[in-house]
């Protein structure tokens, strides 16, 4: 019987277009998604690069596994329709009186059901493949095809996935008949799904929630989160132990779901309902054979407009009652806030400490998520509300009622509308219910309302409108849902096949961001400028959901089609066309601005113009050019009117031994340039903002000359922003002004794209050697060091600030004036601020600290502050004096950055990175980065503003590295070790990660490119390793020998070399190998505890053996392991009982070994070491015993992180 | 108050000639739609009502054009359909107000009003407060004429309303209707002759789209006096018998013999005795006209 049921569904499925349907649509998707990454689309857009392949078994298994999550919403009109149908048409009381087995039907149901389905993804599979035979195909960015990769996808993931979805979906459909229940059930396992994954966060629960996560992709990540490039491009997935095991547990759950609801499961049982009607009463029959007089009263009938408003509104109550009332709604709610606050908990948290939980953030974080599935339940809802009358078959009672179709539509409208925002105020409950939880009672109640209601809703809004169409003109509201969702989330993919402008992606926008100090700025005008647009082109759809809304019987389509058109009357026309030409006229007034009036380049004519930047202009490179020694500006701010005039003048002064006859000079638009000795203009380019002067007389050696220039943003208008002046908060720095020299910053960085385009390979940076190169400093390419000075001025209620000391201040005409002057040269690094400052003072001994805050902001000033005067007790201990009298901390709009940025004694310093921070003293986990950021910063004042590198490869190792381990030494003082664990292991934790999304190649330490992962996150990690080996006094002392020899310099500039030779000069020789491994190669460890012992001896004292391993690595440029050094030594270990071989590069390594307890301070559980020591290593697999005094908790190889290790967790074990 | 139909035609995508050039005027008082499954009867009703549209044909109403004044027919319509739904989980009393403002009263004075008073008059004033969905087949009937009733209509539809009534319920429905139809124009459709004659004062036998007799049931009656004539008559006979008379109708007795009914301007034999004719002839012999 089994076989009959199980062959009869599949051959219905077969017969049935929607199953087509569906394959082309996932087939298609598939093809197109693959070949996108596969470089198909590249003539039109920015070409794909990359230098992992498109089909690796990780990259495949990610794209197979994103388009099966769109499956899951075929599950419930597949897989639960399966039984649920035969009860729809009643079929259930024929079918349950043949001979079958309960098993045999729910078993042949479910698994005729989920073949269909798996058949359905077979085709995501088929496309992805299909794809690499697609011309244009780039060769680079396919790697081997390999069918293991595709059957370890489906049978590893997907397919267990579709089973456990489709168990559920099933068993709930097949339990309450409601195919509506399973797609919110869909939705609520999405949910939970992407709450679970929040966990992973935390890195030290990543085990569990990779034990527990239900779709392994947690459990996946738990082994490939580190993969290099290389390891990416060439390994298939994993299939062991915690993937296993997530597999196993979840695979029992689903088979156990599947077995209580076989024994819930009755052919007679009714549809399970939900929450019974509290006033159950017996009914009988009133016998009423007595005829009763009919005197229907005298009632007043109102068709106008107004009282079919009234009617539309008063409908849609009755619509959205049953939307809000209905339990599996109040379920998503419930789920949706708990997203919401469990999401809270994380958010926001860097090095271990939260912000304060400030409005605009509570209303981030539910982010893009919650709007899809407001989304998603708009699209639904709008569905099943179009379709209410023939679901529960009113449909003709309703149409024969005089009330107008417009009225109908609208009140389902209003209805959903309605039901937006409830959802939106659930990100307000939420958010409020997460302050209180925190203790945070200053609520905006008002920024609340306004961002959900004012900005987001229209959003919404939108969608709804587009989703009535779709439910219109579809008769099944799944398919029209699943069209939507397909629609929605497809519309993201335009801008791979090279469909870039946001005028033809429907219901996109420029977006809008919130800060403290900004508001929402001046974007909110565009934002609404692109809803007003789509609301239109939504006004269109409304007009037509009108004209093919159904009402009497359901039609063919041709007959819609002409009754549409019968429909048009000038009520709807009108409005109709009026939508059509606003939508047109806004969509073609900002075609106009953005391609006619201002070009505007697609990703693939951006390209196309760096080529020619570089083909045009290269040649002038290395022509010698004056340099700037003298800047002064007179800066004009309007912050009210957001623009700025700057009047400056350089000094430029020919510092070479050659005549030089002619200046280039490289400028933004708006910009006059005029000298004050007679020029010749010889070319002018408008394209690239380049002009080239002639000299009448040649500038000599040792001569200089005078250069003026007016320097304007273009006016803001209605359609175009132009200005970076903002109405409070202000950050330009000396980008805006004119340039010397050819600019090598814009060209075309990536090989493969070059090749493509006919230019040489380029490196990112220049080698160390590089003598033309370390002409510059990697900051400047037309100055060395300048003297600087500069008025600025602004709008009469702000401070603006510029480096230098203030010399004058005065008010004229309304506007504020500061005029400032720095007492010394510096780089020719220069910014200016502005905004309604508070000011906090403070001194440290004759250096004068003032931190420039938004009112409101004041939590961490002190520990501002605070980091200031640590960091100059520390720096000028250890390093060199202080060149400056001042520093000075200035906020700036989060929207300008997540960053800090250290210029001469000033540090702008963004609101989203300390301002807000809730440090929490007490927790050994959370870093005070607010103390630590400001530390860092400072510390730039030495590692770039007295030791500043030549612009090549390992620059930055003397500025972010050297700063980042200034600061932690200075965190370390203050705060103790404890939190350098937590510090150091997201360092380690963002080192490996940035490794496997490097572009290009991975550089060693002294040789990065201005890499982020490699010169802040494993510079902080080498530099306070190695002051760990050979001890931090050692290490200051050769670095303040190495600023006495270079800060100041002139060209040539210092490199990595000479600072590391100076790091050897401090190392004995049986820790030179840590330089090499650290600074000059890319190494790593893999170290574990593989067991241990301790027992009681008779003297009181505990012996601990302890069997660890050690095996180190270095890694290429793509992140290929080598554990052979040149001359080809390597070790190797096979460890009793396994088959794994562990390799080794050859060891003479001193590795720590920790042994420990708990204590308990102030009732915080900590760590007391015992034992911690560096032990000399030969070999991979080692026992010592140790004898220690107190009863030991846990041991630890390289306990603390030192060495760069990918699996951290298994270094400790407890005891 | 008059419903005038001129020549209404409607096909079906599959073929079906679901009205065929129909003409039917129709005056106040109760209008009894006759015929069998498929004749055509709900595709009539549901045209009138404004549900679908006819190929052609045209239908006035008191001076509606009703094909092109679709809402000023609805305005002044009741209906009430062969089989509907209701939203579940709401009350009678939830959903009569519901109907009431799609019918366009504004007040909520007189929605209160109306709805209390045809709860009253299909007696389910006790049962307001229970949910619709989980009403009998003869209340949701009651139900059914309760919506109708709403915005006082001078045009009824009733679709079959009898069907699935236990004997009782029939009654109880067909009595109201009647007190409706005094002052109404009442088109009641139904397979059930019974209905008719009870009720109707007048109507219109339909099949295959057409009207194949519209009269009064006591008009159409006499027509056939004379005319009907009945024996009894083995069962093994009844072949025989059909190819030598114009048998209209035939039906068990409890011996296993049948009576038979036989349409004959004379007396066909002398086994025939003269009937009283029956509405129930009127209906086969215009059927059997028909084929």
């Amino acid at each position: 019987m089994f076989s009959t049921i199980f062959l009869f569904e599949l051959k219905r499925w077969f017969k049935n277009p929607a199953f087509y349907i569906y394959i082309a649509i996932f087939f298609g998707l598939s093809m197109l998604m693959m070949g996108s990454s596969l470089g198909i689309f590249d003539s039109f857009k920015t070409t794909t690069s990359s230098n992992a392949v498109a089909n690796s078994p990780i990259a495949l298994n990610g794209m197979l596994n994103g388009l099966s999550v769109f499956i899951y919403f075929l599950l419930p009109s597949i897989v639960g329709a399966s039984v649920y149908r035969d009860f729809k048409y009643n079929m259930h009381s024929i079918l349950f009186s043949y001979p079958f087995s309960k098993w045999d039907y729910l078993m042949s149901k479910f698994l005729s059901s989920l073949t269909v389905v798996i058949i359905i993804t077979l085709f995501v599979g088929l496309g992805a493949f299909l794809a690499s035979f697609l011309p244009f195909v780039n060769p680079d960015l396919l790697g081997p095809q390999r069918i293991m990769a595709y059957i370890q996808s489906y049978l590893i993931f997907i397919i267990p996935n579709l089973f456990f979805y489709g168990v559920i979906v099933f068993s709930v459909v097949t339990i309450t008949r409601n195919i509506s229940v399973g797609f919110i059930t869909v939705i609520l396992l999405l949910f939970i799904q992407s709450m679970i994954s929040s966990f992973t966060k935390e890195a030290d629960n990543r085990y569990v929630v990779a034990l527990f996560e239900p779709f392994g992709s947690d459990a996946l990540s738990y082994y490939t989160k580190y993969w290099t490039v290389y390891e990416k491009n060439e390994n298939l997935l994993p299939f062991t132990g915690v993937v296993l095991y997530n597999r196993l547990i979840w695979l029992s759950i689903s088979t156990l779901i599947l077995v209580v609801m076989y024994r819930y499961f009755s052919f007679t049982q009714t549809a399970l309902s939900f929450g019974k009607s509290k006033n159950e009463e017996r009914i009988t029959k009133n016998n009423f054979g007595g005829i009763t007089k009919i005197n229907l009263p005298e009632v007043g009938f109102d068709f106008s407009t107004k009282q079919n408003l009234k009617t539309a509104w008063s409908l849609s109550t009755i619509d959205f009652k049953f939307i809000v009332k209905n339990w599996v709604f109040i379920s998503i709610v419930i789920v949706g806030m708990l997203f919401i606050l469990i999401s809270a908990l994380s958010a926001g948290a860097f090095f271990g400490t939260e912000t304060y939980p400030v409005t605009w953030q509570m209303l981030e974080i539910p982010g893009s998520t919650f709007g899809l599935f407001i989304n998603i339940l708009t699209f639904l809802f709008s569905g099943i509300l179009i379709h209410r009358g023939a679901t529960s078959r009113m449909n003709h009672l309703i149409d024969v009622t005089p009330t107008p179709n417009w009225v109908l539509l609208l009140s389902k409208f209003l209805a959903v509308v309605k039901m937006q925002i409830v959802l939106l105020s659930v990100i307000m409950i939420s958010g409020i219910l997460f302050q209180i939880y925190k203790g945070y009672f200053d609520f905006e109640i008002g920024h609340y309302l306004y961002e959900l209601y004012a900005i987001r809703l229209v959003h919404f809004v939108i969608w709804a409108l587009l989703a009535f169409l779709i439910q219109t003109l579809f008769k099944n509201y799944l398919l029209g849902f699943f069209v939507l969702l397909l629609l929605s989330i497809g519309l993201n993919f335009l801008p791979l096949m090279g469909v870039e402008q946001q005028i033809y992606e429907f219901n996109s926008d420029p977006g809008f961001e919130y800060s403290d100090m900004n508001g929402y700025g001046h974007g909110l005008k565009f934002y609404y400028l692109y809803k007003f647009y789509w609301l239109a082109l939504g006004s269109v759809f409304f007009s037509l959901s009108l004209l093919f809304w159904t009402r009497g019987l359901g039609q063919s389509a041709k007959s819609r089609f002409k009754d549409a058109s019968a429909r048009i009357k000038k009520t709807v026309a009108i409005p109709m066309t009026l939508s059509l030409i606003a939508f047109l006229g806004i969509g073609g007034a900002i075609y106009y601005q953005d391609n006619i009036v201002n070009e505007n380049k697609s990703g693939n004519e951006a390209e196309l113009e760096a080529v020619n930047w570089e083909k045009k202009y290269k040649k002038y490179e290395n022509k010698t050019q004056p340099r700037i020694t003298d800047v002064k500006i007179d800066m004009n701010l309007f912050p009210k009117e957001r623009n700025f005039v700057a009047n400056g003048s350089y000094i430029l002064k020919n510092k070479s031994n050659e005549i030089i006859d002619s200046i280039f000079i490289n400028h933004g638009e708006k910009t006059d340039v005029t000298f004050k000795v007679k020029t010749k203009l010889v070319s002018r380019d408008i394209v690239y903002n380049f002009d080239i002067y002639r000299l009448e007389q040649p500038l000599k050696p040792g001569d200089s000359i005078k250069m003026d220039f007016v320097v304007k943003n273009k006016p803001n208008d209605f359609f175009n922003d132009n200005s970076p002046v903002i109405y409070n908060g202000t950050f330009i720095n000396n980008g805006i002004f004119p340039s010397i020299g050819y600019s090598s910053n814009s060209e075309l960085e990536d090989d493969d794209v070059r090749e493509k385009y006919g230019l040489k390979p380029k490196d990112r940076m220049a080698n160390p050697t590089d003598s033309i190169a370390r002409r510059n400093t990697y900051i400047s390419s037309d100055a060395d060091w300048i003297t600087f000075e500069t008025t600025v001025s602004t709008s009469d209620d702000q401070i603006a600030i510029a480096p230098g000391y203030l010399i004058k201040q005065w008010k004229k005409d309304g506007r504020n004036y500061f005029h400032y002057k720095m007492d010394r040269k510096m780089l020719n690094f220069y910014a200016f601020n502005s905004g309604e400052y508070e000011v906090k003072k403070d001194k440290w001994k004759n250096v004068i600290i003032e931190i420039y805050y938004h009112k409101g902001h004041e939590y961490n000033v002190g520990r501002m502050i605070s980091g200031v005067k640590k960091s100059l007790d520390y720096y000028t201990a250890n390093f060199s004096p202080y060149q400056h009298k001042q520093v000075r901390v200035i906020e700036f709009p989060r929207t300008g950055g997540g960053f800090a940025q250290s210029f001469a004694n000033t540090i702008p310093f963004s609101e989203a990175i300390g301002f807000i921070a809730a440090v929490d003293d007490e927790d050994q986990n959370a870093v005070d980065y607010p103390f630590a950021v400001t530390s860092h910063e400072v510390a730039h004042q030495w590692w770039a503003h007295q030791v500043i590198g030549a612009n090549v490869q390992g620059a930055t190792l003397l500025s972010e590295s050297l700063s980042e381990y200034s600061s932690l030494k200075v965190l370390e003082h203050a705060y103790g070790k404890s939190q350098m664990r937590k510090f150091l292991k997201n360092a380690l934790d963002k080192y490996l990660q940035g490794r496997t999304f490097e572009g290009k190649k991975e550089q060693p330490l002294m040789l990065n490119e201005n890499q982020q992962y490699i010169h802040y996150n494993k510079g902080s990690l080498v530099l306070y390793a190695l002051s760990d080996f050979i001890g931090e006094k050692k290490m200051n002392n050769a670095l303040k020998e190495y600023i006495k020899k270079v800060a100041y310099q002139e060209a040539p500039y210092t490199n990595s070399i000479e600072l590391v030779e100076e790091l050897k000069k401090a190392t004995p020789d049986s820790l030179k190998y840590v330089i090499n491994d650290m600074f000059e190669t890319i190494t790593l460890y893999d170290n574990r505890i593989s067991d241990v012992t301790s027992k009681k001896l008779p003297n009181g004292k505990y012996q601990v053996d302890i069997q660890f391993q050690v095996s180190k690595y270095k890694a290429d440029a793509t992140g290929k392991r080598i554990f052979k050094d040149k001359q080809g030594n390597t070790l190797s270990f096979t460890k009793k009982g396994e088959k794994n071989k562990l390799e080794s590069y050859p060891l003479a390594d001193y590795v720590e070994i920790g042994i420990f307890n708990e204590q308990t301070i102030k009732g915080k559980k900590s760590d007391k070491e015992l034992y911690l020591k560096k032990l000399k290593i030969s070999k991979i697999d080692n026992k010592v015993t140790l004898i220690v005094n107190e009863k030991p908790t846990e041991v630890g190889v390289d306990p603390y992180n030192k060495l760069i290790d990918t699996n951290s967790d298994d270094n400790r074990r407890k005891l | 108050m008059k419903l005038k139909i001129n020549n209404l035609s409607k096909t079906y995508g599959n073929g079906v000639k679901a009205l065929d050039n129909l003409n039917l005027e129709i005056g106040s008082g109760m209008f009894g739609l006759l015929g069998p499954n498929g004749a055509g009867k709900s595709s009539l009703m549901r045209t009138i009502a404004t549900l679908q549209k006819p190929d052609s044909g045209s239908i006035e109403f008191d001076g509606i054009n009703v094909l092109e004044n679709q809402m000023d027919l609805r305005k002044v319509l009741g209906y009430l359909p062969q089989e509907f739904g209701v939203y579940p989980n709401m009350s009678a009393e939830n959903l009569l107000d519901y109907f009431a403002r799609l019918k366009g009263i504004s007040s909520k004075k007189d929605r209160n009003a109306i709805v209390k008073q045809v709860l009253e008059v299909t007696n389910l004033y006790d049962v307001r407060m229970k949910n619709v969905n989980g009403y009998s087949g003869g209340m949701k009937q009651r139900f059914g004429i309760a919506q109708l009733l709403l915005n006082n209509p001078k045009l009824i539809i009733v679709d079959e309303p009898t069907a699935g009534l236990d004997p009782a319920e029939r009654h109880r429905f067909l009595n109201v209707l009647r007190e409706i139809g005094t002052n109404h124009t009442v088109i009641f459709s139904t397979h059930i002759v019974d209905d008719v004659k009870e009720l109707c004062n007048e109507m219109a036998i339909l099949n295959g789209g057409k009207i194949l007799n519209q009269s009064t049931p006591k008009a159409a009656t006499d027509t056939l006096i004379g005319q009907i004539w009945t024996k009894i008559i083995d069962r093994d006979l009844l072949e025989q018998n059909e190819k030598e008379f114009n048998i209209i109708s035939s039906n068990y007795n409890q011996d296993n013999t049948l009576n038979v009914r036989v349409y004959s301007k004379e007396q066909p034999n002398e086994s025939f005795v003269l009937a009283q004719p029956q509405l129930e002839d009127v209906y086969f012999v215009a059927l059997k006209n028909d084929q």
